[in-house]
């Protein structure tokens, strides 16, 4: 098998590392150090309350309803199964923890004994 | 004005005790979400390390960056060779909400020299601005937020360095056919759960997951972030239509 596209380089990945830690720093710091000569307007402030949610779920979602690049919507997708499952956790007990606990035991008993 | 004299009269001392009191305040309270939090560095921690990104960048990611989701989005991205603007451009649109938490913060924390600021804005992440504005609402004008939130923060901060570095090393002697970096996606999907609360925020996450589907095969990940903005614009629309309902109504 081939290796992925890219393999990255070291200096590509220490400035994806630089690239990443400056928009950390640029968000994190834009108020706060502007202080308040800065207005957001409030429909930029809105859209971006929703950013988190969307980015989030391109990130996610094409990982739980994949399998080998193709859509895989049935019960021999651990990976959806137990992410469902998971998401009913966090719906229910709001704890980061054990929905991770619930979610990777389910998927490992899924993908050991099924 | 009388009432104020013996409190002016108290030792000079006692700036720096509260001061004290406060910063302890925070770290305290944060001990309910250090579990989580410590699961959640973990996650990132051997999900960095599993997925292939050697040790070296692993720790130097975890250490330098600070900002979970922000690597965990940006991972697939790097181990794939996606050019720099593409890995920079996903970190940001992750990494938006702080915007809004530094517009939040921002108020209470305005009194404060700029070096503290900054201080504060680097160290700042999602569970410390989560508890400091649910604290705030009911203490408005408390003059040790400051110290309360660098308590928060730096309580924070430690956790989550040590249970990633925990998670680094304890993931390059894992196998790596156990599945583990799918713990990383477990904890996407625990931050993405609560931010679907909202009407427009839900639109905007199905909006941005079936098209991030659909564009899975498009050349260097670009899918994503045509899910990102698919599902920003859906959640702008649903938005204005949501208040322009609430305006007709009233």
């Amino acid at each position: 098998m081939d290796p992925p596209a890219g393999n990255p380089s070291v200096v590509a990945i220490w400035a994806a590392i630089i690239g990443v830690t400056l928009t950390a720093l640029v968000t994190r710091l834009s108020f706060l150090v502007l202080g308040e000569r800065a207005r957001l307007p409030p429909r930029l402030e809105s859209v971006l309350r929703y950013a988190p949610a969307c980015a989030l779920a391109a990130i996610v979602v094409p990982d739980l309803l994949m399998a080998g690049g193709e859509l895989a919507l049935d019960w021999h997708n651990h990976r959806l199964v137990a992410g469902l499952c998971a998401a009913a956790v966090m719906l229910a007990t709001r704890s980061i923890l054990w929905t991770i606990v619930v979610g990777m035991g389910l998927f490992s008993a899924l993908r050991l004994w099924l | 004005m009388s009432t104020d004299t013996p409190e002016r009269a108290l030792p000079a001392t006692t700036d720096a005790a509260l001061a004290t009191r406060a910063l302890r305040e925070g770290a305290g309270e944060f001990m309910p979400a250090a579990l989580g939090v410590g699961a959640w560095g973990l996650v990132t921690g051997v999900a960095m390390v599993q997925s292939g990104l050697p040790l070296w960048a692993a720790l130097a990611m975890s250490l330098i960056v600070f900002a979970g989701s922000a690597q965990l989005a940006a991972l697939p991205l790097i181990i794939a060779g996606a050019p720099l603007w593409l890995v920079t451009l996903t970190a940001l649109v992750v990494n938006l909400r702080f915007i809004i938490y530094s517009a939040a913060l921002r108020q209470s924390l305005q009194h404060l020299p700029a070096g503290r600021r900054v201080l504060l804005g680097y160290l700042v992440g999602d569970v410390p601005t989560a508890i400091y504005l649910q604290r705030l609402r009911h203490a408005p004008g408390w003059p040790g937020s400051g110290d309360y939130l660098l308590g928060l923060s730096a309580a924070n901060a430690l956790v989550w360095h040590v249970s990633s570095l925990v998670g680094i090393f304890a993931a390059s002697s894992l196998p790596r056919d156990w599945g583990l970096e799918f713990a990383g996606s477990l904890a996407v999907l625990a931050l993405l759960v609560p931010a679907c609360r909202t009407r427009p925020g839900l639109a905007g996450a199905v909006v941005a997951g079936t098209v991030a589907v659909l564009g899975h095969g498009w050349p260097l990940r670009t899918g994503v972030l045509a899910g990102m903005a698919a599902g920003i614009g859906a959640a702008f629309i649903v938005q204005s239509s949501l208040g322009a309902r609430r305006a007709a109504a009233t």
